[in-house]
């Protein structure tokens, strides 16, 4: 993969602000939060985002490796 | 219990008059065997039934449909002979954007779904990456020899990889990850 393409379309801190930024806005406190889940919960979580995360990895790979056929 | 579906049964991401008998590809239904859809946040739905109030649940399958994301592909090829035709597989590619805004949409509900008003906040965040939503190409190929055709959906690479940031950033915020 060449190096362009790792490179995310927008800034992760964007988006870190962005989420806060609604958070905020909605009063929802992200400190509260993490008590209520309950361990199960986040592992399931845990679970999801690292399954979709390498999925997404695999989808760009092979975007980026057809493309340089 | 209804379980979370990314579009409601019937609706084709596709405009069926837009294409009539002319598929080249396929119908839709194929796409959703690919085994990457194995992992869809389907799958997860029933584990979180005691945090969702059960008429929220019924009514996502509908509502989600508005964030859909339209990318149509058409090619045409007529009195042609060896043409060869490269195209991204929008069908993946949909049902892994499919999965990533439901991830998304289970973060929320599970974390401030009861403490705050989380269709909004969900609304918010799907909002800010939705703004470039249809994509069609329509390709014709007539009386021709010895093409190569490729077609990239650069569209809906870059919004997958922004839902990803979106979810990465979500769990990191209430630290998960």
């Amino acid at each position: 993969m060449s190096e362009s393409s790792k490179k995310p379309m927008m800034p992760n801190k964007v988006v870190e602000v962005m989420v806060d930024s609604i958070f905020r806005k909605n009063g929802v406190k992200p400190e509260e939060v993490k008590n209520t889940l309950s361990e199960k919960q986040r592992e399931m979580l845990r679970e999801m985002v690292t399954d979709l995360k390498q999925q997404v990895e695999e989808f760009q790979k092979n975007n980026a490796s057809e493309k340089k056929e | 219990m209804s379980v979370y579906r990314s579009r409601p049964e019937g609706t084709h991401r596709f405009h069926d008059d837009f294409y009539g008998d002319d598929y080249v590809c396929d119908p839709q239904e194929s796409g959703y065997e690919t085994n990457n859809y194995q992992a869809s946040p389907a799958d997860y739905n029933n584990s979180f039934n005691s945090n969702f109030g059960e008429a929220s649940v019924v009514q996502d399958g509908d509502e989600f449909s508005y964030m859909e994301q339209e990318s149509a592909e058409v090619i045409w090829i007529k009195e042609s002979c060896d043409i060869v035709v490269h195209t991204t597989d929008t069908q993946v590619a949909a049902s892994l954007q499919a999965a990533l805004q439901l991830a998304i949409a289970i973060v929320v509900r599970i974390t401030i779904g009861d403490s705050a008003d989380g269709d909004e906040v969900e609304q918010e965040l799907l909002q800010t990456i939705s703004s470039s939503q249809v994509n069609k190409q329509k390709i014709f190929i007539y009386n021709t020899k010895d093409a190569k055709v490729t077609t990239t959906d650069t569209d809906i690479a870059v919004n997958i990889q922004l839902l990803l940031q979106l979810l990465v950033a979500l769990v990191v915020l209430i630290d998960i990850l």
